[in-house]
C-alpha cells in the first residue's frame, strides 16, 4: 500500500535502510521495479542524498527508515533540509500500534524527535489513514515554502490487507499557501526601487525554489538595481552580470557589503535575513529608507529586519507584478554602479600563494576552468563552502548545493551521490574538507557500488579550518581540538572502499589530477594537501557589523 | 467589560506586559496537536502565561485560549509562527480587543462562615466539618481579588483555570 502510493506521487528513487519495523514495506518492495531503492550505509546518509537529490532535481526526496535508532539517524538530515526548505518525504517504521508507549524494542518517539525539524508530521496507527496522509505529505512537502514531512508508519499498519483505494481529494484546512500577491504593494516596491538612489536587491534561495531567476534579472535590468545573492540563492543571478555583488552576508564579497550598507532601498527576496546575512543587526544596512521584503512565509516579515514593504508572496509572482510598475530610474543611478564598479575593483577577492602550500583557491580555479557552467558543485560545511562558494562563477540557478541554514558537516559526500542521481546528466563535483568528509565517508560505498560519476575533492588542512580560524582571530589566538593531523591515508581509504584516488600536495599536480578524475568514469577521490594556515576572507569578525569586513592581508 | 491590554497590574511592568499575546486558536484535534503547540512556544522562546483547552462548536476541534509572552521575539511572531502549524486552523489575536474574559476559582477554605465570598459572588459547592468549597467565576483582576479574599477565610486548597476569552461584538 505504500509503495503503491509512492508509485503513484511518481517517486522514483528511495533512499533508505531495512529494519525490524519496516520488513513489510521491504517485503514488497521487489515487486515495485518502478521504485529505485538505494540501499545506504547509514540513515543520515540517506537523508543528506534524498536532499541532494531533490535540490539537484527539484523533485521531492524520498526515504526509509526504521524505528529507533534508525529513525533518529534522520534527525540531522532532516533538519538540514527543514532549514534550507528542501522538499522531502520521510517514511519510518514504528512498534505495532498496539505496543506505542510500553518502551517495545527499537521504540522511540519519532514525531517528537523530529517535530521541531519537519514541515509536518503523521503518525499513522490505522490504514485507512495511510492513503490520504501519503498523498497530504507530498503536498505539503512540495507546495507553499517546501520542507520535509515526516510519516511514521506501525508496523502492523504495513502489513494490514486494504483494498486499493486511491485518496481522495486534498483537503487540509490548517493548511494554507500565500500566491497572492497584493499588487498595490508590488506596484509600490517596484516604484521605491525606481525613485531609489542606491537600490540594492538581494536574493535568497526562495528565488531559486519559485524559478523566478529570469524575472529577476528583468527586475534588475529595468530598474538599473545591482543584485547580490545569499549562500543559499547563488545561481539565482549570474556571478559575471554587470549588476552582479556576488555573495552577501558576513563572508560575502567587499564590494556587496559596501553596496548594502550604502543602499537607500533594499529588496530581500526569498530569504530570511538571518545572522549570516546580516552580521550584527543593529549595525545592517544603515543607510535604508525603505526595505522592501518578498517572502511566501508570513512569518519571516520582521522576524529579523522590519521592511517597509512586505510582500507575502512567491517570488516569481510577486517579481512579475513589479516589473510593469518599473518607472523611469532616479537620474543618479549611473553614479551609484560606478561607485560598485569602483568597489569591485577596490575590495577584489584575493589570495596570495607565498608560502609554498597548495592554495584551495587554486584548486576551484582550476575546476572551475574545466566544468564552466556544466557541473554541479556540492560543498561541505566550512571554510570548503566559502571557497566553493566564492572561487566560482555560478551563472545558472541549481549548480551549487549545499548546507546553508544548518551548516551540516557530513553533507557534501551525501548529497553529492543523491544530487548524481537527481541530474546523471551533469558532471557532480563533491568539495569538503577532510573534517566533514569523515563524518560520512561511510556512503562511499554507494558511489562505488552505482558507480556514480562523482568526483570528491578534499580540501585537506589537517585541521578544523573554520574553527581554527575562528579561534585564531576571534578566541584568543587559543587552538583547541582542531588538530587533524591524525586522519586515515585517504588514497588508501578511497581505494578499500573500491574507487581510485591520488593525493596531490603542489599546484603543478593539480591539473594532472583533475585530467585522472576528469578520465575516469565512476567515482574519484582527490585529496589536496592544502596550507594548513589558508583562510576564508572576507570575514566580518563575529559580534561586529558588516562594516567591519576584514580582507585578505596583502603578503 | 475587558480590554485586556488594560490588565496590567504595574505601571512598572508596562513594557513587560506589552510583550503579551492574548489569542484565540482553533485547532485540529489530534493526538500531537498540544506537544506541536506547546513545542513551538518553548522553541521559538516565548513563555506561556496560561493555556485553557476545550472543544469548539465544530466536531473535531478545538479552541486554545493563549496568553503568551513573546519573550525576545517580535511580538507578531507568536501569531505567525502559531498558523504556519498544520494543526492550527485560525488564530485570532485579541490582544487590545475589547472582549469578554473570564477565570474560575475552585477553593476550599476551613472556615465554615463564608459570608464574604458569597458577597462577591461565589457559590457553594458543599460544606462540611473539613471547611466550605466555593467557586468563582471572573475576570482575571476580580479572580485575583476574590483570592485575596480567600486568604482571609483560611485558604485549605485553590486551583485556579487560565482565561478563557471571547471577542464582545459590540
Amino acid at each position: 500500500m505504500v509503495l503503491e502510493a509512492l508509485e503513484r506521487e511518481g517517486v522514483e528513487f528511495i533512499f533508505g535502510y531495512p529494519g525490524g519495523a519496516n520488513l513489510p514495506i521491504y517485503q514488497h518492495l521487489p515487486e515495485h521495479p518502478k521504485l529505485r531503492h538505494i540501499l545506504v550505509r547509514h540513515e543520515q546518509g540517506a537523508a543528506h542524498m534524498a536532499d541532494g537529490y531533490a535540490r539537484a532535481c527539484g523533485k521531492p526526496g524520498v526515504v526509509f527508515a526504521t524505528s529507533g535508532p534508525g529513525a533518529l539517524n534522520l534527525v540531522t538530515g532532516l533538519c538540514t533540509a527543514y532549514m534550507d526548505s528542501v522538499p522531502m518525504v520521510a517514511i519510518t517504521g514504528q512498534v505495532n500500534s498496539t505496543q506505542v508507549g510500553r518502551d517495545a524494542f527499537q521504540e522511540s518517539d519519532v514525531i517528537g524527535a523530529t517535530s521541531s525539524v519537519t514541515k509536518h508530521s503523521y503518525l499513522v496507527t490505522s490504514i485507512d489513514q495511510l492513503p490520504r496522509v501519503i498523498h497530504e505529505a507530498f503536498h505539503i512537502a512540495t507546495t507553499g515554502r517546501p520542507g520535509p514531512v515526516l510519516i511514521d508508519i506501525c508496523k502492523d499498519v504495513q502489513q494490514a490487507d486494504a483494498q486499493r483505494v486511491t485518496p481522495e481529494r486534498l483537503e487540509i484546512p490548517g493548511y494554507r499557501l500565500n500566491g497572492h500577491v497584493d499588487l498595490a504593494d508590488a506596484e509600490k516596491a517596484a516604484k521605491a526601487l525606481s525613485a531609489a538612489e542606491r537600490p540594492v536587491i538581494l536574493a535568497g534561495h526562495g528565488v531559486l525554489l519559485s524559478h523566478a531567476e529570469r524575472e529577476l534579472m528583468q527586475l534588475a535590468e529595468k530598474a538599473g538595481a545591482p543584485v547580490g545573492t545569499t549562500l543559499l540563492g547563488i545561481g539565482a543571478f549570474p556571478v559575471q552580470h554587470p549588476l552582479s555583488l556576488h555573495m552577501t552576508g558576513f563572508m560575502g564579497t567587499g564590494w556587496n557589503i559596501k553596496a548594502v550598507q550604502n543602499a537607500d532601498v533594499l529588496m530581500m527576496v526569498g530569504m530570511r535575513v538571518d545572522d549570516r546575512v546580516t552580521a550584527r543587526l543593529a549595525d545592517f544596512a544603515p543607510k535604508v529608507k525603505t526595505f522592501i521584503h518578498v517572502d511566501i512565509d508570513g512569518s519571516e516579515m520582521g522576524k529579523n529586519v522590519r521592511s517597509h514593504i512586505e510582500l507575502v508572496a512567491d517570488a516569481r509572482n510577486a517579481i512579475e507584478a513589479m516589473i510593469p510598475h518599473v518607472g523611469p530610474v532616479d537620474a543618479g543611478r549611473g553614479q551609484w554602479l560606478a561607485q560598485i564598479d569602483a568597489w569591485r575593483e577596490e575590495h577584489p577577492l584575493r589570495f596570495t600563494r607565498s608560502n609554498g602550500h597548495l592554495q584551495p583557491q587554486d584548486v576551484l580555479i582550476d575546476m572551475y576552468r574545466r566544468c564552466r557552467s556544466e557541473a554541479i558543485v556540492v560543498a561541505d560545511v566550512g571554510q570548503n563552502q566559502i571557497w566553493a562558494a566564492l572561487w566560482w562563477n555560478y551563472d545558472r540557478p541549481g549548480l551549487f548545493i549545499n548546507s546553508g541554514g544548518a551548516g551540516t558537516m557530513g553533507f557534501a559526500l551525501p548529497a553529492a551521490i543523491g544530487a548524481k542521481f537527481g541530474r546523471p546528466e551533469l558532471p557532480v563535483w563533491c568539495v569538503a574538507g577532510e573534517g566533514g568528509f569523515v563524518m560520512t565517508a561511510q556512503e562511499l560505498s554507494v558511489a562505488a557500488e552505482h558507480q556514480l560519476d562523482v568526483k570528491i575533492v578534499i580540501l585537506n588542512n589537517s585541521s578544523l579550518g573554520m574553527v581554527r580560524q575562528f579561534q585564531d582571530d576571534f578566541y584568543g589566538g587559543v587552538r583547541s581540538q582542531v588538530d587533524l593531523t591524525h586522519m586515515p591515508d585517504f588514497v588508501k581509504l578511497a581505494e578499500a572502499y573500491g574507487l581510485p584516488a591520488v593525493r596531490v600536495d603542489r599546484l603543478a599536480d593539480v591539473a594532472p589530477a583533475m585530467d585522472a578524475a576528469e578520465r575516469t568514469k565512476g567515482p574519484f577521490l582527490i585529496d589536496f594537501r592544502i596550507d594548513p594556515e589558508a583562510n576564508v576572507y572576507p570575514i566580518v569578525p563575529l559580534g561586529k557589523g558588516l562594516n567591519d569586513f576584514w580582507e585578505a592581508p596583502d603578503k | 467589560m475587558t480590554t485586556i491590554a488594560s490588565q496590567q497590574q504595574a505601571p512598572a511592568a508596562a513594557h513587560a506586559e506589552s510583550r503579551i499575546r492574548v489569542l484565540s486558536v482553533l485547532v485540529e484535534d489530534g493526538s500531537n496537536t498540544l506537544s506541536k503547540v506547546s513545542g513551538l512556544i518553548r522553541r521559538r522562546g516565548f513563555h506561556v502565561r496560561s493555556i485553557s483547552v476545550g472543544p469548539s462548536k465544530q466536531a473535531g476541534r478545538s479552541v486554545m485560549t493563549l496568553t503568551i509572552d513573546a519573550g525576545h521575539a517580535e511580538v507578531d511572531q507568536v501569531r505567525k509562527q502559531l498558523d504556519r502549524l498544520v494543526e492550527v486552523l485560525e488564530v485570532h489575536d485579541l490582544t487590545g480587543h475589547e472582549v469578554h474574559s473570564r477565570e474560575l476559582v475552585v477553593a476550599r477554605v476551613s472556615a465554615g462562615e463564608v459570608d464574604g465570598l458569597l458577597q462577591r459572588g461565589a457559590r457553594v459547592l458543599d460544606s462540611g466539618p473539613d471547611g466550605t468549597t466555593v467557586e468563582f467565576a471572573g475576570e482575571g483582576k476580580d479572580v485575583g481579588d476574590f483570592v485575596n479574599e480567600l486568604t482571609r477565610h483560611g485558604i485549605v486548597d485553590v486551583v485556579r483555570s487560565g482565561p478563557v476569552v471571547l471577542r464582545r461584538t459590540a
